[in-house]
């Protein structure tokens, strides 16, 4: 069996190979026949990889420990989902998945576009197998999954803490959205290659970028979750370097959503666009090698490998070039327009784009900041939460506030009479949040008080473009309130999805401020019987009791929340004492107050002659951002669905032009 | 026709001193970061610093008033310090684990900050062999 998958794997390969070098000449020399069977490689690639992905899943799922990599990541009491899961839990098994994606996205991204882009294709296809081929190369030579060995008794099994539902959706998640950025990528540079410049390649991997950048976003709200609930320490993002790395190629793909639109809207921009997908892409790949090689030290201890010189000798070729290829095409890349005016929605665009690229650069330094520090001074140096949350500040807040001016901005030009007229309302609301806010009390926090009233701001434009769309609509084709409205998003659903995004965005302000700038926090050792105050809450001590369990042993604390001298719940944080691996874990125990979002956090500890301490949080409206990735969701959905109409509209825009051209 | 230059240039221009200015104020403020060290490097500093290695060996109580006391050793080395810690004790700190804590030496005890012990946790499917 290992040897089929092996024989699999060497195949897609040789097919990949076959995709970049045969594809690359055949569109070279426009070989028609050639560049087919390239594009035929490619297909099959996939089915190869799917065969050798399958005998991995068979081999985990039989327990086969004959296979290294059944037996270093699996064992026979772990429940199947954790068994099958395994297949992205190590390294070999992560890397045949991202292979498995690249083959399968890469075969229906070109499959989709092999009418309508015949020459773009062209030279996509050898560019997708060039970076399959490195993966399929890993795969062969490097880091094989199907090694095998003197089958053990039982496999090593899984971390304890690994076993929840969050950890088995949050790596495909991510994985789905990194390899999903090598799409527009790739599609860049067939664009290139081939000299088709135009808004073509944007507009056949638009839905593919959208759909890598949700994947991205949901992944790592989920990996924060799983931080929240199970890591108990009251905090679910920490600035690690393994964290970054999946948030740096989502910031990017930001960037690149937004300024698409400027070229495609005003053929703007081409230059930076390219830059933009190169970076995306290259962080993608940047942060697989973060977490393998370990060249930077993070709390994630990753299986660290030898895969990491080859990553980075990969980022080196793919950075040098795609560049080397945008400074060749430069004369390709003219804008046939010009930023009129400084008071324009294109304006707003570059702005937000300055401020997503700065934001993401500077976790860039922050993460690669020990690697300087030690080339330069001898020892390495780390920054840590107060770079990051300075940057946030700095860069996020005017990003927050750009999301309410931008959309009430016109295109082109943009007077600053019509402007204000606009804004009056949304201003208004604002001010008004603001002052509110300050008379509850959230001037403890400026950047809390800032983000509230930038974020009030942003929700009020929203909602008035909402407003005003529909009521434009219902001038326009009568019919009821509801009906316009649904017919206003159903017929621009890329303009009003990203504005459901807005608000999403919004709430995940809202949380992470409410959460961090208006926390709080107390600690204390508390005996049978007294109480701590937290906020508006009054936590008593009732006693801990134990129990036997078949793992091993837990102790759980009971703990009576009082609010307003009423009992409102009991509470039971505690502990488990793993036996087998000698472990113990707290299970923090949280209460959501669902009308709100305030969670009430309690992480136990006992010393060692059983005193209780207990450090509770307070951490307000903080599932909105739970909450955000649900709207999120719903936000790209509507935008990535499919439209027929703008199909349409699509074929007729590049079939004149196509016939321009030629005339 | 003399068409009047763009003045995307200006705003990129702009934008790129200004974050310059942000940076050189940042790292006039901040100093640039704490320097992670492993105890080999620490002779002799008596700075804060991130201290990194592996538990040697432990014994006492962090929540008690003397503290816990443990051993850091080099990852790969033989060079050890003694380090007291007060504050909170992760799940997964045990001997032979990897772990960091921030502090400062004094009179060659590292002392740590309370509750700044971290360990690294395990982000994938843990190999008991390593």
């Amino acid at each position: 069996m290992a040897g089929l998958g092996r024989a699999a794997l060497a195949l897609s390969l040789a097919l990949v190979l076959y995709a970049a070098l045969a594809g690359g000449y055949a569109a070279w020399r426009r070989r028609r026949r050639l560049a087919l069977s390239a594009q035929n490689a490619l297909l099959a690639a996939f089915g190869t990889t799917l065969l050798a992905a399958g005998l991995l899943a068979a081999a985990l799922l039989r327990h086969d420990f004959a296979f290294t990599y059944v037996a270093d990541h699996t064992a026979r009491a772990l429940p199947t989902v954790y068994t099958l899961s395994a297949f992205w839990g190590g390294q070999e098994g992560s890397l045949l998945l991202w292979l498995l994606i690249l083959t399968g996205f890469s075969a229906a991204a070109v499959w989709l576009n092999r009418k309508s882009a015949t020459d773009l294709v062209a030279w996509t296809v050898p560019v997708l197998g060039g970076v399959a081929a490195f993966f399929a190369f890993m795969l062969v030579a490097v880091a094989s999954p199907f090694a095998t060995q003197v089958a053990p008794a039982d496999g090593a099994g899984l971390n304890p803490s690994l076993q929840n539902p969050y950890m088995v959706a949050h790596p495909p998640m991510l994985y789905l959205g990194y390899v999903g950025l090598t799409v527009p990528f790739a599609f860049a540079m067939g664009a290139l290659l081939s000299g088709r410049t135009d808004e073509r390649w944007i507009v056949a991997t638009r839905r593919w970028t959208l759909a890598a950048w949700t994947f991205l976003g949901v992944g790592q709200l989920l990996g924060a979750h799983w931080a929240y609930v199970e890591v108990g320490w009251g905090g679910y993002y920490a600035w690690d370097p393994v964290e970054n790395a999946a948030l740096m190629p989502w910031l990017a793909a930001t960037a690149f959503l937004h300024s698409v639109m400027i070229q495609e809207k005003r053929g703007m921009l081409k230059v930076w666009n390219m830059l933009l997908v190169i970076l995306a892409f290259c962080l993608s790949i940047f942060g697989t090698f973060l977490t393998r090689s370990g060249v930077v030290s993070s709390i994630h201890s990753f299986t660290q490998s030898s895969i990491g010189p080859w990553f980075a000798g990969f980022i080196c070729v793919v950075t040098i070039g795609s560049v080397a290829l945008v400074f060749r095409r430069l004369p390709l890349l003219r804008a046939k327009t010009r930023l009129e005016s400084l008071l324009s929605r294109e304006a707003t665009f570059l702005y937000n784009n300055l401020l997503l690229v700065a934001l993401c650069l500077t976790i860039l330094w922050g993460v690669v900041w020990p690697l300087i520090t030690e080339a330069l001074r001898g020892e390495p140096t780390t920054v840590a939460k107060p770079y990051y949350d300075f940057f946030l500040r700095v860069f996020g807040l005017p990003l927050l506030l750009l999301m309410g001016l931008g959309p009430l901005i016109a295109w082109r030009r943009a007077s600053w009479r019509a402007v204000s007229q606009t804004f009056l309302v949304p201003a208004g609301i604002a001010l008004a949040a603001g002052v509110a806010l300050l008379v509850a009390g959230a001037g403890s926090s400026i950047p809390g008080l800032v983000a509230y009233t930038f974020s009030a701001f942003v929700l009020a434009s929203i909602g008035y473009e909402f407003v005003r769309g529909t009521r434009a609509r219902r001038a326009l084709s009568g019919g009821s309130w509801p009906g316009a409205f649904a017919a206003l998003v159903g017929r621009n659903r890329r303009r009003y999805g990203g504005y459901v995004v807005h608000a999403a965005i919004v709430l995940l302000a809202i949380g992470i401020a409410g959460s961090s700038a208006y926390q709080t926090v107390r600690e204390q050792r508390l005996a049978v019987g007294q109480s701590m105050e937290v906020g508006a809450y009054t936590l008593v001590y009732r006693g801990s009791e134990s129990r036997a369990t078949p793992q091993g042993s837990e102790i759980r604390a009971n703990v009576d929340v009082y609010r307003d001298g009423a009992l409102v719940q009991r509470m039971r944080p505690g502990k488990n004492r793993y036996t087998r691996e000698q472990q113990d874990s707290t299970e923090m125990a949280i209460r959501s107050d669902k009308l709100t979002g305030e969670d009430l956090d309690l992480v136990p500890d006992y010393d060692q002659r059983g005193n209780f301490y207990l450090k509770a949080f307070v951490k307000p409206l903080v599932n909105l951002i739970w909450l955000a990735g649900i709207v999120f969701l719903a936000g790209s959905l509507i935008a990535l669905w499919p439209d027929a109409r703008e199909q349409r509209r699509l074929v007729e825009r590049y079939a004149t032009r196509r016939g321009l051209v030629e005339a | 026709v003399a068409r009047k230059r763009s003045p995307a240039r200006l705003v990129i221009a702009l934008s790129v001193a200004a974050v310059l200015c942000i940076f050189l104020l940042y790292t006039s403020i901040a100093g640039g970061g704490t320097p992670s060290l492993q105890p080999g490097q620490l002779k002799g500093r008596t700075g804060q610093v991130t201290l990194g290695g592996v538990v040697a060996s432990e014994k006492g109580d962090a929540r008690s008033a003397a503290g816990m006391r443990f051993v850091l050793r080099d990852r790969k080395g033989t060079t050890t310090i003694p380090v007291v810690y007060r504050g909170s004790v992760p799940d997964m700190f045990r001997v032979d684990r990897e772990v960091a804590v921030q502090g400062a030496l004094r009179n060659g005890v590292f002392v740590a900050k309370r509750d700044t012990l971290v360990t690294k946790c395990p982000s994938k499917y843990v190999d008991k062999k390593s």
